[in-house]
């Protein structure tokens, strides 16, 4: 089987998207009023336009990279192993949790263990530097945003800061 | 008002301990910023960005265009020490840059970076205050169908130059677009993907979008492949740059600040494109040419010349047409929002004081730098030695806490952290970020000036063709799309 070049995989993905939009997201998700006289002014015009130059972009790529060779990417970077994989995933746990964890938790204890993960997930060769930076960077942050900047940080449901 | 009144204006503006120390404060940041290999001038500046909430307009923007131009310089150090540009805008500068470094002579280049850094960075501010105001009393006669063309072919070089593949730019560009639909209509307020969720009724936050495709991708990025790829760095060496050094490379110097302006004007072109240039200006009407890409120090400077004269430069479409030149400016933009200031013609009726401020603030910045930057060569080693393992965490971290910071809400974090896989994922496909928040930027300014010449001439579309300011934009529009065409097809043949 023929091997695809990165350009055509973009290249359908595009036209995916444009499919994708025209015959499903806006007409869903974009409301326009019945009464309007002249299509160019419709709340719908824009994204359909855009939506068909994504499809024409994503065409002009497939066929432009079906006849290109298939650039070899480095072994290393193209494939990291499991562990890779592993660390993409976690991060990608801690900022869902992050994202329940601010307003219960509060801003700089959650930034503080996210720090502390994210630092120790990289294997960092200064894990007693970390854990000081994770307690002073937040709390350093907090102190300005807090009281210099006025803005109020979520302080969370158990421990709240002066 | 004079020219006199204006000036004064900006002086009594811009004389405060507040501003002169955040424009101090900004180069230091971005000389930082930008000697650190992965972080950039960009990410600097997006980083600092929501610092300059609770500032004083006028201080907020000084302290970023600092950032700016010390991260252009900053980019030039690990270029010449350690063979890793730290922006794109430095590549060129590892040509001649770090053969000097392999020769013992890494001083000196950082020497003569530093001298040609600010001797352009003086001429683009010129220019800046030479053009921008006649541009904007230009602009001024500019109606909805004219801001469209201008904005098509802004966006038309964007895509064009922002990357290996022009479909790719487009295709980021087409994606900035998208994006900025979200949100209500602009005309009749009915819902665009709002899903019926508040959050998203006034579109998604500019500051979440731009540090999610500039800052997240890079700590995603980290934890893809965790081992830091700082190399060794290079001893500075004894020689250090001498007059006669800056005497023989003037001419490259003066000729590469030049073409930056050039190309820091038009906007979308950037630093990277304009450094090059410079580079193989000065290897083709120097007597050295082929000492050139062998440790020669005319390159050194040309390249630094170019890049930093395109840093004043960039800001003349922003000041003047409301459009940023590169993604810094892009940034810098949404500082000027935030303090409910729109750059464009009419700042320079309205907000005269802030523009001469700016000025008189830039002039500044090209002193500060020469200072700092002869400090901070010195100090190298210690930015070199940031465990980036560390620092990709509290750049999280800071990520969090600033886009909260815009408008007291969550939601933007959640934001920011979609932005940051869409960019990785745009990371890892080679599509350029910069096209796609560029477009973002200005697609509302492109949707809404359509809509209007349509309102105005009952849509018809021979408005959009109604004059020669138009017809200007829509000529150099298509030469653009034909010449970024050609170039592609001859690569390829």
């Amino acid at each position: 089987m023929k091997q695809l070049s990165a350009h055509v995989h973009v290249g359908i993905a595009a036209c995916l998207i444009a499919l994708f939009l025209i015959f499903i997201g806006i007409p869903k998700a974009v409301s326009s009023p019945s009464n309007v006289q002249n299509i160019v002014l419709a709340p719908t015009f824009w994204p359909y336009v855009l939506s068909g130059i994504t499809g024409i972009i994503g065409l002009a790529m497939i066929i432009g990279g079906w006849h290109q060779p298939v650039t070899k990417v480095n072994d290393d970077e193209s494939r990291p192993g499991a562990l890779g994989w592993l660390r993409l995933g976690s991060l990608a746990v801690i900022m869902i949790v992050t994202m329940f964890a601010l307003p219960r938790l509060g801003m700089v204890w959650t930034t503080m263990l996210v720090f502390l993960i994210t630092a120790l997930m990289f294997r960092t060769r200064h894990p007693r530097t970390a854990v000081l930076c994770a307690m002073l960077i937040p709390l350093a942050l907090y102190l300005f945003f807090a009281h210099v900047a006025g803005v109020g940080i979520p302080q969370g449901n158990y421990v709240r800061l002066p | 008002m004079s020219l006199m009144d204006s000036l004064m204006a900006g002086l009594s503006l811009v004389s405060s301990f507040e501003a002169f120390a955040a424009l101090f404060l900004g180069i230091c940041i971005g000389v930082v910023g930008g000697a650190i290999p992965g972080l950039s001038a960009t990410m600097a500046v997006a980083l600092t960005l929501p610092f300059t909430f609770s500032m004083q307009p006028i201080t907020g923007i000084l302290l970023l265009l600092g950032v700016y131009k010390g991260g252009i310089f900053g980019g030039s150090r690990p270029a010449i020490l350690i063979k890793t540009p730290g922006t794109p805008a430095s590549s060129a500068t590892i040509l001649d840059g770090y053969p000097m470094a392999e020769q013992g002579e890494a001083g000196r280049a950082l020497g003569m970076a530093l001298w040609a850094s600010c001797t352009a960075d003086l001429v683009s501010n010129l220019a800046l205050i030479l053009f921008a105001g006649w541009l904007a009393s230009f602009a001024l006669k500019f109606g909805p169908p004219e801001f469209f063309a201008l904005i098509l072919f802004s966006l038309t070089i964007i895509a064009g130059v922002s990357g290996e593949s022009l479909l790719r730019g487009a295709l980021a560009a087409m994606m900035g677009l998208l994006l900025a639909t979200v949100g209500l209509d602009l005309v009749y307020g009915t819902n665009r993907f709002t899903f019926g969720d508040p959050n998203m009724m006034g579109g998604l936050n500019f500051i979440a979008v731009l540090i999610g495709l500039f800052a997240i991708p890079e700590i995603i990025a980290m934890a893809w492949n965790p081992v830091a790829h700082l190399g060794q760095a290079r001893q500075l060496g004894n020689s250090t740059v001498t007059f006669a050094d800056y005497r023989r490379s003037f001419k490259s110097i003066i000729r590469g600040s030049l073409i930056g302006v050039f190309l820091g004007s038009i906007p979308g072109i950037g630093a990277a494109p304009s450094a090059f240039l410079s580079y193989s200006e000065a290897r083709r009407n120097s007597p050295n040419k082929e000492n050139f890409g062998k440790g020669e120090i005319e390159g050194v400077a040309a390249s630094e010349a170019g890049n930093n004269g395109v840093a004043g430069a960039t800001l003349i479409p922003l000041l003047a047409l409301g459009v940023p030149g590169d993604v810094i400016t892009a940034i810098i933009i949404g500082a000027f929002m935030v303090h409910g200031l729109q750059p464009g013609p009419m700042m320079f009726l309205l907000n005269v004081d802030i523009i001469y401020g700016l000025f008189i603030g830039l002039i500044v910045s090209s002193v500060f730098l020469l200072l700092i930057g002869s400090v901070a060569i010195k100090g190298f080693r210690f930015v070199a030695d940031v465990p980036k393992r560390i620092l990709m965490p509290a750049v999280l971290v800071l990520c969090i806490y600033g886009v909260f910071a815009v408008n007291n809400n969550i939601f933007d974090v959640g934001v920011m952290f979609v932005m940051g896989w869409l960019g990785y994922l745009m990371m890892c496909f080679r599509i350029p970020a910069a096209p796609f928040l560029i477009a973002f930027i200005l697609g509302p300014l492109l949707e809404d000036n359509f809509r209007q010449a349509m309102l105005m001439s009952g849509s018809n579309p021979m408005i959009l063709f109604r004059g020669p300011i138009t017809w200007f934009f829509w000529l150099a529009t298509v030469v653009t799309v034909f010449a970024i065409t050609r170039s592609i097809f001859s690569k390829s043949t």
